[in-house]
Parts: C-alpha cells; structure tokens; sequence
C-alpha cells in the first residue's frame, strides 16, 4: 500500500471547488499551511486561492505547488477606497468578498464551453477550521446546503432552524435572526450546475450592511425553503469561525532583527 | 433374505438422505461463495478498517460500486491501485514520533485539536499522547480520538488550582502545561524499557501551533536532541539557535534573553526517547522557573550546547 496525499482522483465523486480569499500577514503562510493540511484529506479537492494583491506572490505560489493539492491561483487587489476602514460610509465592502466574486468568475470561464462536472462550491475563509466530515456533508449538494457554524454572531454557534420535515424553516440567531439567510460564509455550499445556471449571481460591492454578505449572494440562487439541512439536519458542528492572534513583533525594531529573506 | 433385505432397506435410505442433503446444502455453497466474492472485493481495498463510515468511503480509492470481481481481479487490484489511508501504514523502519500535547478545556479546544489531528494524520508512525489538564479523561477528547484513526494514549492529570484566589484560577507558578508534559515523560519512562530500544523521537506539540509536515520528517533523525527556528516566538518573526560554518550550534538568535542556557521556545527541539529514557529523573522544572526558562529545565539535564543537531537546513528554514 502506498500513501498518497492527496488521495486519487476518482472519477465518480463530485468534486469540491474550495475559494479562498488571502492577503498578506505575518500569519499567512501559517494559515494556508494548517489548511492545506486539512485539504489533503479530502478527495477531488480543487482549491482555488484568491490573492488580494496587484500580482500573485511567490510565497503563495510556492506553497501550493509544493502541497500537492489540485488548485487554481488567482490574484485580484481591492482597491484602496474600498478597503474596510477607509471609507466614512457606514457600510462598506467587507474583506474578501473582490476575491470571492473573481473565484466564481473563474469557475464560470472555466465551464463555459464543456460540461461542467459534478459539485459544490464552498467559500472557506484561511483562519477558520474545518472538520473532514465536513466535505463529505456538502458534496452531494443539489442546490444550496446549509448547517451550523461555531463561534459566529457573538454565539457558541448559529445554525439553520431545521423542521421535522426536514426543511429550513429560519435561523437560531441573536443578530439579526430576520435576515433572509442569517449565515455565516462558512456555513453553506453552492452546487456547481447552479452558480452556473444564474451567472448573474455574485457577491454584493458596496452598500452591504453588516451580516447580509452572504444573502446579497444567496439571494439570487435560492429561497429559504429550497436549502438542504446538512450535519444531521443542523446539529452538529463541523467548521468553527476560528480567529488568529496577530503575533507581537515588537522586537524586531526599526530595523529588523531577522533575516528579511527567511521567509515566515 | 430377510437378513440382507434389512441391511437394503437401511443401506437405501442413507444413499437418499446422501443426496437430500446435497442438494439443498449444494445452492447455499454457492450461495456463501457468491456473497463472500462480492463483499470481499472492497474489504481488500480498504486497507485499514477501523469503523466510521465515512472514512469507510474514502480509504477505498476504487470506484465503490466495483464488487463482483474474481479472484484474479481482487489481487491485481490490491497490487496497481494506490489506496489513501489515514493516517498512513505503519513503518517497521521509521522511528515513531511521540508526539506530547497538553490541552485544557475552553471553547475552542475542539477547534484546535481538530486541525491539529488533520496535521498528524499524515505523518507515519506517529504517537500522539495527549494530556488533558482536568480531574478526568473528558468524553470531548476521548471521543474526538478515537473518531481520528490516530495512534493515540490519552492521559489526564489535573494543574493544582491557587485556592488563595476565586475562580478558576491555576496555580500561577507553574507553567501551563507543565505537569501535563511530564506526565507524559513519566507515562513514556514506564513503558518503555530502555534496554529495548524502539527507536523514538519526542516532540512537545502544544494545540494551538502551527506545524508543516516537513518539520516532522527533520526531527525524525535526531540521535539526541535537534533543534530548528519557530516562528511568532520572542516577539519576532522568529527565534532561532546560530549555528556556525561547521553546522555546530553556538548560541541563539533572539532578542528576548539570548544567554539562557537554551534560549529555544518548546516548539522548537526534539529529544531521542533513548535519551528521556536514559535521563530518567530529568523533567520540566515545575516552580521557580523564570520565564522563558522552561525550556532549559529539562534541556539541561539531557544535552549540552555542543551536542545540539540543527535542522531545517542549518536553522535557515522556518
């Protein structure tokens, strides 16, 4: 037996198109290699990574070539008057969602002309963490999937009201529960045939209020009653909304204590 | 007559009931033979089945829906097919990582142990011992083990509370996690023989790092105790030993306190289990110890400077 990593292609399964946003920080190399860990788990993963930087940076291109993993590396700046704390209006565009909007650009180019294959599209965030259940949860995903999501909306967790009858009935939330999808960005998944039906259908630039990124999306995908309840109809949870410590560099000064071209 | 008759008469039934039982046990054979073939084809691909059906799904690399193969069939598939396991077979030639991590219950211990086990799983022969600062094993833990397929020993002991202070409050003069590692020396100490040497390395893995995959094959071949860089520590990028032209460490590279004896963060050396199991009385200094001294408790009962293995290319790689 051989142990391979990540494990083959096989030509039965959907495949699972993972977009993540990234951006340079101390931190990042850390965080995509924690997740690249996580990912060469899970089979027929294709990861797309969305730079938000003006070219793509030989620390990310090094990373995912050296992983293994099948991936697509994108590259997409925000600029500057839309970038989170500039702009003096009270909604503004939340980070990431440029380079969420150029992963699902790709995806639609990409099967404009062949027939697409079987999947899902998961939106997954650098720092957060994610069970392998996870993946298997949303691979079948007809339309859109949802389940629970830790350590969002000031929560232990939010997660999808589900009914008896197994249908999406509302949102077990503090904020803002009335919202039409009360869900965290890691709390769904897109099936591939339908982002590709409504090609309209992206995330929303500007004038987005806080917590409705993920509805000014799904709004024109889908209608609440239409979700699929995953995790054993929403109760379990199998990806937390993990936050990282930036870390003190204090001691490398003015000049820089370290050797600038170690890379971290 | 009547003699022989009698012996016809009983020899005939056995020669019916010969043949009433083969035929009713003859379609049950092929029945069972049927069944066996069919079932027996994933089973072999599937190479270590140790329940979760999930898992179940993904160890066997093949198409699932490939039964009914002949015998012929079932070895060539188990012969040219690379089948994923996790974690990865077991070596007899590679030295185990014991890998120690403490952990205490907050809310994102879950998180952290979680993506800490989606690291180890790809490393071969690797021995997590996992300590949890509590009164007992909690079922969180035990359960989140057992469901990772990880070779694992599960240990607990409980970091004294300060009963001079309200609340949950631990004894602020040790060090987190301190007692929970040398529990894990003590536990290594005693089933272990040092005579048999199995060879083995020690890493002290706290769950809320970060570690690549390469790092675990750079401590594999330490004959004593191998030190490397560790990002974030030290407020720097990273702190890291200096190791001299003839690949020799010579002194460390921080600005927090450089002249300790191993000015090196817990994340950043390994030991040989020969060595722990040698120095059986050396352990982790539990009070007294000033900050960012942990470390050289227990390093200095095991090693000294000029003895130290640099790895990640001479420490140039974090």
């Amino acid at each position: 037996y051989v142990y391979s990593r990540p494990p083959p292609w096989s030509h039965t399964l959907p495949t699972i198109f993972v977009i993540t946003p990234t951006y340079t920080r101390p931190v990042q190399k850390a965080e995509l290699t924690r997740l690249a860990n996580t990912f060469l788990h899970v089979q027929n993963l294709h990861w797309v990574v969305v730079e938000d930087s003006p070219r793509r940076t030989n620390l990310v291109s090094n990373l995912l070539e050296k992983a293994g993993l099948n991936f697509t590396h994108l590259n997409v700046e925000t600029p500057k008057s839309l970038k989170v704390g500039l702009s003096w209006i009270p909604s503004h565009t939340p980070r990431g969602t440029l380079q969420r909007n150029l992963g699902l650009h790709w995806l639609r180019d990409s099967f404009s002309n062949t027939p697409p294959p079987e999947g899902v599209v998961y939106f997954a965030d650098d720092d957060n963490t994610y069970s392998l259940e996870l993946f298997e949860e949303m691979r079948y995903t007809r339309r859109v999937s949802v389940w629970p999501v830790a350590f969002v909306g000031g929560l232990r967790y939010e997660s999808p009201k589900v009914s008896p009858a197994g249908k999406v009935v509302g949102w077990k939330t503090v904020f803002d529960p009335n919202r039409p999808f009360a869900i965290d960005m890691a709390g769904f998944a897109i099936s591939i045939k339908l982002i590709l039906e409504k090609p309209q259908a992206s995330f929303k630039l500007e004038g987005v209020k806080g917590g409705y990124q993920e509805t000014s999306l799904l709004k024109d995908l889908v209608t609440m009653d239409g979700l699929e309840p995953k995790a054993a109809n929403c109760t379990k949870v199998l990806v937390w909304h993990t936050r990282t410590e930036r870390p003190t560099l204090v001691n490398e000064g003015k000049r820089g204590f370290t050797d600038p071209r170690v890379e971290v | 007559n009547e003699e022989l008759w009698v012996q016809s008469v009983l020899e005939m039934p056995k020669r019916r009931d010969i043949l009433a039982i083969v035929l009713i046990v003859l379609p049950w054979t092929l029945l069972i033979t049927v069944w066996h073939q069919s079932t027996i084809a994933p089973l072999l691909a599937v190479h270590k089945d140790d329940g979760g059906d999930s898992r179940r799904d993904l160890a066997a690399g093949l198409d699932s829906k490939e039964y009914c193969l002949s015998d012929r069939d079932i070895v060539e598939v188990v012969r040219t097919e690379y089948v994923y396991t996790r974690p990865p077979p077991w070596s007899d030639t590679l030295p185990t990582i014991h890998v120690i991590t403490p952990t205490y219950s907050r809310p994102v211990q879950k998180a952290e142990l979680t993506r800490l086990a989606n690291t180890l799983l790809h490393v071969p022969n690797l021995h997590w011992i996992l300590v949890e600062d509590s009164q007992r094993r909690t079922p969180l833990i035990t359960r989140l083990l057992r469901d990772t397929g990880l070779n694992y020993t599960h240990l607990n002991v409980e970091t004294p509370r300060n009963y001079k202070l309200r609340g949950d409050m631990r004894d602020p003069r040790i060090p987190r996690g301190t007692m929970q590692r040398n529990l894990a020396l003590r536990w290594l100490r005693e089933t272990f023989n040092k005579n048999n040497s199995q060879p083995g390395i020690v890493y002290f893995a706290d769950d809320d790092n970060t570690y690549s995959l390469e790092l675990f094959e750079e401590m594999r071949s330490t004959r004593k105790v191998s030190v490397w860089p560790v990002a974030f520590v030290g407020g720097l990028r990273y702190e890291s030993p200096k190791v001299n032209a003839a690949g020799k460490v010579y002194g460390w590279k921080t600005v927090f306190d450089p002249h300790r004896p191993f000015a090196i963060d817990m994340a950043g050396f390994a030991v040989n289990l020969r060595l722990i199991l040698q120095r059986s009385q050396a352990y982790f200094k539990l009070r007294g110890v000033k900050g960012g001294y942990q470390e050289s408790s227990l390093l200095r009962e095991l090693v000294t400077l000029n003895d130290l293995e640099p790895k990640a290319a001479n420490c140039t790689k974090v």
